[in-house]
């Protein structure tokens, strides 16, 4: 009973944050959001069809692969602090990104743009998992470090490229959502579609994997199957994000702390609240991104950086009952 | 049946199991004993299969261990690890009920009472103290239904009137299955068991 209030209450606030990214903006719309459903002409039609739809539904995509992507991390690290940042996947997406567009083989936003991040999200992550010398900490350095590498390439991709135009990327490398096309969107939907699907039945086997590898073994599961289930579902996740949006920073470390407060440890039962989370979260820092400096607008990921960062102080010093660390 | 023939493992050239030899039955409760550093957990972890032997056979059956996928191992045997990591605030009871409701043993009811956490299935299991996680754990495994129970040290941190309620309990489960129990504070326990296997 409590769940489905829950549920109803996050459908009512992410449609109440849909309409109202439809309806703020810097241009003033002068026809009501219900008077333009199905029009296409004019300016107001334009600017939310055209702008505002596709922005807001990157958001809750977006919001909630990043929300999901950080459940998953966090499992498969068994690692309250995890994230996928950590483990090369989003620096691989970058790499992925840039080196399609600087080598001028895809527009940004492409479909091969997308399947590039994917492909190169998913070998960074394995690349790590393969060369790291255990899979506890050193697992973690050996992620930041393959992930500076793989930063650092894309930064000299960048500076030789001939490309006109592709300085603007830093832009990006911020997070926005302000690059997104309807197209893009409909390009990223069914890749993160297929990375939620993979999640969900990863889900099912990370609350005895939380026990530890060796745990999860004798209950019958294998844990490296898990593992590499769970990078595939990651890299599906965050791959398409960040070749659509960039870098967003703290939503996919947040989000999983919110929900076991909300809901409790279980991966599998709460899979789905942290999608609604993310994009929940996502939706309000856009429309602050959008809102606060009118009429420029601020990168997606600072908002959620700034709001995101000290949060995550907060989470780290008030002693948090929904999980304890070893060390 | 559990056979081991001429297992032998070795850890970072250090030779743990040499040559060893020896079966666990069903319907018997044995005792594993051995000076620290013996390899009794290693045995453990040999016959869990989540270490593999540099030399002999373990079957479960006859059948070879390694021809056995993770899945039907844990049909064949349950193991209670020394430590598992209890990080998240799961409630006692969502670890009690972590398999499919078809791998559960149907004691499970007397498996809490024994274990003395019919009070506690409601709390959150890292708000236990470090005895009560202990039987948490024996829980788990011993909720697993399955042929075998192999109990890694399933007593350090009990007091002696939970150590004889869970010999009594292990020795129901012995009745039928085979029971495979590591443990340093048994000795004045030893006639609970029906034999002892020593590692030297």
């Amino acid at each position: 009973m409590k769940r489905a209030w829950l549920y109803l209450l996050m459908t009512s606030i992410l449609l109440g944050l849909f309409f109202l990214s439809l309806q703020v903006g810097v241009v003033h719309l002068h026809s009501s959001i219900w008077d333009l459903i199905g029009k296409h002409d004019g300016v107001d039609a334009a600017t939310v069809w055209e702008v505002r739809f596709p922005r807001a539904m990157g958001a809750v995509i977006a919001g909630a692969a990043l929300g999901i992507a950080g459940a998953l991390s966090q499992g498969i690290f068994r690692n309250p602090l995890a994230e996928p940042a950590l483990i090369g996947l989003t620096s691989g997406s970058i790499l992925g990104t840039i080196a399609v567009i600087s080598s001028g083989m895809a527009a940004f936003g492409s479909r091969t743009n997308v399947e590039s991040a994917i492909l190169f999200a998913a070998l960074s992550a394995f690349l790590v998992y393969w060369i790291s010398p255990s899979k506890g900490f050193g697992f973690l350095i050996t992620g930041i470090a393959i992930s500076a590498i793989l930063i650092a390439i894309s930064g000299l991709l960048i500076s030789i490229s001939a490309r006109p135009g592709i300085q603007s990327l830093s832009f990006w490398n911020f997070g926005s959502l302000s690059l997104l096309s309807s197209h893009t969107v409909r390009v990223i939907a069914p890749f993160c579609e297929f990375g939620f699907i993979l999640a969900l039945f990863v889900s099912r086997r990370l609350d005895i994997y939380s026990l530890g590898e060796s745990s999860a073994h004798y209950l019958g599961q294998n844990p490296k199957r898990t593992r590499a289930l769970a990078i595939i579902a990651l890299a599906f996740l965050i791959g398409p994000v960040v070749s659509a949006v960039g870098t967003i920073a703290f939503v996919g470390l947040l989000v999983p702390h919110i929900v076991r407060l909300l809901v409790g440890p279980g991966h599998r039962k709460a899979l789905t609240y942290n999608a609604f989370v993310g994009a929940i979260l996502l939706l309000i820092a856009d429309l602050l991104a959008r809102m606060l400096f009118q009429p420029h607008e601020i990168p997606l990921g600072l908002i959620t950086s700034i709001i995101g960062a000290p949060a995550l102080i907060i989470l780290l010093r008030v002693k948090n009952s929904q999980w304890v660390a070893h060390d | 049946m559990i056979n081991l023939e001429k297992v032998s493992f070795y850890r970072a050239d250090k030779l743990i199991i040499d040559d060893f030899d020896g079966q666990l039955n069903s319907g018997e409760l044995v005792l594993l004993t051995g000076a620290n550093g013996a390899g009794k957990s290693t045995l453990i972890q040999l016959i869990a299969g989540v270490l593999k032997p540099n030399g002999g056979r373990i079957t479960f059956n006859g059948k070879d261990l390694s021809e056995i996928n993770c899945k039907d191992q844990a049909l064949l045997r349950s193991v209670c690890p020394q430590r598992r990591d209890f990080h998240l605030a799961f409630k006692v009871k969502d670890l009690t009920e972590l398999l499919p409701a078809q791998r559960r043993s149907f004691a499970l009811q007397n498996i809490i009472e024994a274990l003395e956490l019919d009070k506690l299935m409601h709390l959150p299991v890292i708000q236990l103290s470090l005895g009560e996680q202990q039987r948490v754990s024996l829980a788990i495994a011993l909720v697993q239904e399955s042929n075998f129970y192999l109990l890694d040290e399933p007593f350090s941190a009990q007091d002696s009137q939970s150590i004889i309620r869970i010999i009594k309990l292990l020795k129901s489960i012995a009745n039928e299955k085979g029971v495979l129990v590591i443990s340093h504070s048994a000795e004045n326990l030893h006639s609970y068991f029906d034999r002892e296997i020593k590692l030297s």
